[in-house]
């Protein structure tokens, strides 16, 4: 159940439309969103950290470059309520990290940076956390074929 | 549905902060500083899982988990697969409950779909999750105890006694669906198997003796005083920091916080009987061994409730599967979570109509769970560091993917 509270502050003071799958918040205010919902709306519970690739595509004229979608979900315990939020960011622009907002985000966002590839700035530790640290590329990305194999061969 | 809040989200009084990014170039010791390499091959860090321990004399003073070892692109796996053929993988990845692995995924493509599923097939559902928790916990209690090690004379008679108890339940599951781990019960619309004759009495068999020994455990753990003194405030993590986490499950419950999916969000046929949460103070070591144990006898109580009222009905709420590409949701995106023995196990999925997942991320509780050892680790011995790791009841087959 989404969190009516967050839901009116959020569009109240971004702007933004939440509906079902939670707003899309432009990477630069990422931090302040998750400040408002950790500090003022008790969302102490942060649920997962994700992201999905997708590659270039032609949406009717324009065309839509390459891009991340990093999903958030977090909980308030206290009412029982959740708020999913999202951001979308070309491939080579980096999201602001939350690890310093909810200590959990830090494995989180490892894992999405090691199997999907967005960069988290300001990230404490940003390694790999599945994969050597040596391996090249990111699996989940669309253009990674899974039937050839990848140097380096293990 | 508006449900009970939970009483308070901050039970445990807040503790000082371990620091997980210690720089150790610029740490001064006190005694020798050493390198220490628990895993991936060692016995207690439940799976493959290496730990870089720095121990000043005795001490931990910074933990890094290293992972990966298990990892087999499960979610890479699941794009390649249609949605019919991705139940058997998901088995294999929190390989002492597959059951729930299962449910979690099916429960999300349904939730696309925008698929029924029939009453009897939810009870059926509700069941095998419950009798799955009881083998999950009895296989935790297990080689938890053994973990304990020489403070139980050798640890190594619960182990086996809870071994026991576990065949009881995998022999049920084998009479279900054939198979004895990895079971490939639960499809999109419903279940695979029906009930087969006699199953339902047998059934009560078995948890009428699983409720016998569970008293004995305890007995055997809990009235041990070195068990207390080796569980009792060791491994203490507090109520905000395991929020921040994301521990969900028995250790979360722990903290005091009656964070219960079964209870919260009910799904499957829990809205139909009441489940009790099961919750203990402290947030220590012993704390979630209390939780568990507890659990598995609301576990066996739930589950024969459902076994005694099972409506009549189909076990499908779809027509038969019979080739890969018949299960094809509409493009949309859903998430859905359950409570698997070890907590909060979701899945998150992307559709862009096409007969496989566009993503499939899972959200597994034991990678949540490992995340919390950069922080309790800090300030502990060795030989604490195996029981707090034990206590937190991680499967690598999970936390990796």
């Amino acid at each position: 159940m989404i969190d009516e509270a967050a839901a009116r502050l959020v569009a109240e003071r971004f702007g933004l439309d939440v509906g079902v799958h939670g707003p899309t918040v432009p990477p630069g205010r990422l931090l302040e969103l998750a400040r408002m919902l950790k500090d003022e709306l008790g969302c102490g519970y942060l649920c997962y950290v994700t992201a999905a690739h997708f590659s270039e595509e032609k949406r009717g004229e324009e065309t839509l470059p390459a891009r991340f979608v990093v999903v958030y979900r977090v909980r308030n315990l206290d009412r029982n309520t959740e708020f999913p939020f999202r951001c979308e960011v070309p491939v080579e622009v980096g999201v602001p990290s939350l690890a310093h907002v909810w200590a959990g985000a830090d494995w989180q966002e490892r894992e999405a940076y090691d199997l999907v590839g967005p960069r988290f700035e300001g990230h404490p530790d940003l390694r790999r956390i599945m994969l050597p640290e040596d391996w090249v590329g990111h699996p989940l990305q669309r253009q990674y074929a899974i039937d050839t194999p990848h140097a380096p061969w293990r | 549905m508006e449900m009970t809040a939970p009483r308070s989200a901050s039970a445990t009084r807040a503790l000082p902060r371990a620091n997980p990014y210690l720089d150790i170039e610029s740490y001064e010791a006190e005694g020798d500083l050493m390198v220490l390499n628990m895993g991936p091959q060692h016995p207690s860090t439940h799976g493959v899982l290496r730990l870089k321990l720095w121990l000043d004399g005795e001490q931990v003073v910074k933990a890094v988990p290293y992972l990966g070892y298990l990892h087999r692109g499960v979610e890479k796996l699941l794009e390649k697969l249609t949605y019919v053929m991705s139940t058997p993988i998901v088995d294999k990845n929190d390989y002492v409950s597959s059951m729930t692995n299962e449910i979690a995924l099916c429960m999300a493509f349904e939730k696309l779909e925008g698929c029924e599923v029939p009453r009897r097939a939810r009870y059926m559902r509700t069941i095998v999750a419950e009798l799955q928790r009881v083998a999950s916990h009895l296989l935790w209690l297990g080689t938890f105890a053994l973990d304990m090690g020489g403070a139980l004379g050798g640890g190594t008679s619960v182990f086996m006694y809870c071994f026991r108890e576990r065949e009881l339940i995998l022999d049920l599951f084998e009479e279900l669906t054939g198979a004895r781990f990895h079971y490939h019960y639960h499809q999109v619309g419903g279940v695979r198997h029906d009930v087969p004759a006699g199953w339902d009495a047998r059934v009560h068999e078995v948890a009428a003796r699983i409720r016998e020994r569970i008293p004995e455990y305890e007995q055997m753990l809990a009235d041990n005083p070195i068990f207390l003194k080796r569980t009792r405030g060791i491994g203490r993590i507090d109520a905000g920091l395991a929020q921040e986490l994301g521990l969900s499950g028995p250790n979360l419950r722990a903290c005091g916080i009656p964070f219960d999916l079964r209870v919260l969000q009910p799904y499957a046929a829990y809205d139909e009987i009441d489940v009790r949460s099961v919750t203990a103070e402290g947030g220590d070591v012993l704390a979630r061994y209390r939780v568990r144990v507890q659990e598995m006898e609301e576990s066996l109580r739930i589950a024969t409730t459902l076994i005694d009222g099972l409506p009549a009905g189909p076990i499908m709420g779809r027509k038969p599967i019979e080739t890969p590409n018949a299960v094809r949701p509409p493009a949309g995106e859903a998430y859905v979570a359950i409570e698997s023995p070890r907590g909060e196990l979701g899945t998150w999925v992307v559709s862009d109509g096409s007969p496989k997942p566009y993503r499939c991320k899972i959200r597994p509780p034991s990678y949540h769970a490992l995340s919390a050892l950069p922080w309790l680790l800090p300030g502990t011995t060795i030989p604490d560091v195996v029981v707090i790791l034990g206590s937190l009841d991680p499967i690598m087959g999970e936390a990796d993917r």
